[in-house]
C-alpha cells in the first residue's frame, strides 16, 4: 500500500517520536520521561506575537510531566486517575494526533483509537461516504474497504440512515458508528477512551464484547482510558495510575486499583 | 524539509486525489442541481460583469482582436480560483478540523488536496471557455500549450500560499479574518477587470510582484495576448522570485509550527 506509514523517526526540538509497524517487537508502546507542555496565552494577539518573536510572556501547563511507561505487546493496560491527570493527553500522542515537548515516545504497530467517538466525521457527508474516507486514510485497498464495510454498517446497526447525511443523525448514532469503524479496522494497537457507555445498555454490551474480542485476538495491545473501577477490572490485566501528568504506580491491575482508591 | 513535505505528498496521492474529489462533493451536496452548483456563480459573475462593463460603463472593447467576453473570462475563472485560495485556502485548518486534530493526517497534504479541488474546477471552467469559443468560430492558438505549464505554476504557488499562512489562521482569528478582508482589494487592483497595461509605469512594476496579477495576465496570454509568459521577463522574474519566496516562508512556517496547530485549533 502506498500509504503505509514507512518506520520514522522525528525528532522536535527535545523530543523523538519513533513509529513502526514492527509488530514482532516485544514493546508496543514506550513513554520514556515524557512531557507535554501547553503554552496558554492571555489572547490570541499574543499568541500570534509570539510566532514572531520569543519575548511574549505565556504561562505554561504541563500535560504530561515526566511521564515513563512501557505498555508489552498483547498487555492490556488501564490508565487510572482523575478528570485533568493527563491522560488524554497521552493517548493523543500515541495516535499521533500531537506532539511530545520532550522525552522519547516509541510505538510499534499501527494504532486505532476510541477517541470522543462522535468526533472526526465529516458532518456534510453521509455516514457511508465517511467510512469510505476513513478507510482510504486508514491506507486499506479498495478490495479491503469493500470487504469491511458491509461488517462496520452491520455492527453500527444505522440501517438505512447509512446514506443520510451525518448531520441528521443523533449523537448516539454518530457513536455507533464511530466505534464500529474503529473497532473493525484490525488495529494492532488500540485505544480506548471512556467509549464503552455508547448508546443504550443492549449497544453499551455489544461493544464490550466487541473489546473483549479483540482482545482475546492475539497480539492486539489494548490501552484504555477510564475513571471508573469496575470498567478497569473487566478488561485489564495491568494499570497505570497518573496523577499531574506523572506515572505514579505502575503494576497487577488489583494493586494499581487500591492504589487508586487509596488516595 | 522541502523533500519530506514532497515525499508525504506522493505517498500519499491516492488519498489526496479522493479527498479534493470530496471536497467538492461537500460543495454541492444537498443541492438537487448538484454540479451545476460548482460553475454557477462564477458564471453568472461573468455575465453580470460583462453586462456592466458593457452597457453600464461602456468601457469594453474587443482585446487583440479577441471578443471582450473571452478576455473576461480568462481573468475571472483563475479570479476564481485565487479567491477560494485566498479566503478559505489560507485556513484550511479550520475547515478540516477532524484532520488536525482527531486522525493522525499529514498537515501539508490538508493544503494540497484543498488546491487540487479548485483547480479541477478551474480547469473545467476553463475547458468550457475554450469549446465555447471554438463554437464561436474562435479557435485557440499554439499559445494554449502553455496552459498546463502556467497551472501547474499556479497550483505550487497556492499549495505554499495556504501551507505558509494557514498555521498563522490557525493560531490567531485576527490573522484569518485580515485575510479574508484582503479578498476584493486583490480583486479590484490586480487588473481582473482592467488591462494592466493601461497603469502608470511605478504602478506596473508593483504589479510585477503580485502573484494575483501574475496568474489572470498568464492565464489571458494562453487565450487572449497569444504570447509566451517567460517572453515577458518582467513579469515572470519577479513572479517566480514570489513564488520561491513562498516557498520558503511555506518550510519555514509549516516547520515551526506544525506542530502546535492541533493543540490550539
Amino acid at each position: 500500500m502506498s500509504s503505509k506509514p514507512s518506520p520514522s523517526l522525528t525528532r522536535i526540538g527535545d523530543a523523538t517520536v519513533i513509529r513502526d509497524e514492527d509488530t514482532s517487537n516485544p514493546i508496543a508502546v514506550r513513554f520514556d520521561h515524557v512531557n507535554k507542555t501547553y503554552k496558554l496565552f492571555r489572547n490570541d494577539k499574543q499568541r500570534l506575537l509570539a510566532t514572531f518573536s520569543k519575548r511574549v510572556k505565556y504561562t505554561t501547563v504541563n500535560a504530561s510531566d515526566d511521564l515513563s511507561f512501557t505498555c508489552k505487546r498483547g498487555e492490556s493496560i488501564a490508565l487510572i486517575g482523575d478528570n485533568g491527570a493527563g491522560k488524554s493527553t497521552a493517548l493523543k500522542m500515541i495516535t499521533g494526533v500531537c506532539f511530545p515537548t520532550s522525552g522519547t515516545i516509541e510505538v510499534h504497530g499501527r494504532v486505532s483509537a476510541l477517541l470522543e467517538l462522535s468526533a472526526g466525521f465529516d458532518m456534510r457527508l453521509s455516514g457511508m461516504e465517511n467510512i469510505q474516507m476513513r478507510c482510504q486514510l486508514w491506507g486499506l485497498s479498495a478490495e479491503e474497504s469493500k470487504a469491511l464495510i458491509p461488517e462496520i454498517v452491520e455492527f453500527s446497526e444505522l440501517g438505512k440512515y447509512i446514506d443520510q447525511p451525518m448531520r441528521t443523525y443523533s449523537s448516539g448514532m454518530r457513536a455507533r458508528l464511530g466505534f464500529a469503524f474503529s473497532s473493525s479496522i484490525r488495529p494492532d494497537i488500540l485505544v480506548v477512551d471512556e467509549a464503552l457507555s455508547v448508546g443504550d445498555r443492549k449497544f453499551s454490551k455489544k461493544c464490550r464484547e466487541r473489546v473483549h474480542e479483540i482482545m482475546a485476538k492475539e497480539g492486539v495491545t489494548v490501552l484504555f482510558v477510564t475513571h471508573s473501577i469496575a470498567m478497569a477490572k473487566e478488561f485489564c490485566t495491568q494499570g497505570i495510575v497518573i496523577r499531574k501528568g506523572h506515572a505514579e504506580f505502575s503494576g497487577e491491575i488489583g494493586e494499581a486499583v487500591d492504589y487508586y482508591t487509596a488516595q | 524539509m522541502l523533500l519530506s513535505v514532497i515525499k508525504e505528498n506522493w505517498r500519499w496521492r491516492h488519498q489526496v486525489w479522493n479527498l479534493a474529489k470530496i471536497d467538492l462533493v461537500k460543495t454541492y451536496r444537498g443541492a438537487a442541481l448538484g454540479k451545476v452548483w460548482l460553475f454557477a456563480k462564477p458564471a453568472v459573475y461573468i455575465l453580470v460583469f460583462w453586462f456592466a462593463l458593457e452597457f453600464g460603463l461602456r468601457s469594453s472593447s474587443d482585446v487583440n482582436g479577441k471578443p471582450f467576453l473571452l478576455w473576461l473570462a480568462a481573468g475571472v475563472f483563475p479570479w476564481f480560483f485565487m479567491s477560494g485560495m485566498i479566503t478559505t485556502g489560507s485556513d484550511v485548518y479550520k475547515r478540516y478540523t477532524y484532520l488536525v486534530n482527531r486522525i493522525k493526517f499529514p498537515l501539508s497534504l490538508i493544503s494540497t488536496f484543498y488546491t487540487l479541488s479548485l483547480m479541477i474546477v478551474l480547469v473545467c471552467m476553463l475547458a468550457f471557455t475554450v469549446v465555447v469559443a471554438a463554437c464561436f468560430g474562435i479557435f485557440p492558438s499554439v499559445y494554449l500549450l502553455q496552459l498546463p505549464l502556467v497551472l501547474a505554476l499556479m497550483f505550487v504557488f497556492w499549495v505554499c500560499w495556504s501551507m505558509a499562512l494557514s498555521p498563522l489562521s490557525a493560531i490567531s482569528r485576527d490573522f484569518a479574518n485580515l485575510l479574508k478582508t484582503l479578498g476584493t482589494p486583490f480583486f479590484w487592483l490586480s487588473g481582473i477587470l482592467f488591462e494592466l497595461d493601461k497603469l502608470p509605469h511605478v504602478a506596473r512594476v508593483i504589479m510585477a510582484f503580485n502573484p494575483v496579477a501574475w496568474c489572470a495576465e498568464a492565464v489571458r496570454d494562453c487565450f487572449v495576448y497569444e504570447q509566451w509568459v517567460w517572453a515577458d521577463y518582467t513579469s515572470f522574474l519577479p513572479f517566480l522570485a514570489v513564488l520561491v519566496f513562498f516557498v520558503f516562508l511555506a518550510m519555514h512556517n509549516y516547520r515551526r509550527l506544525y506542530m502546535e496547530v492541533p493543540d490550539v485549533i
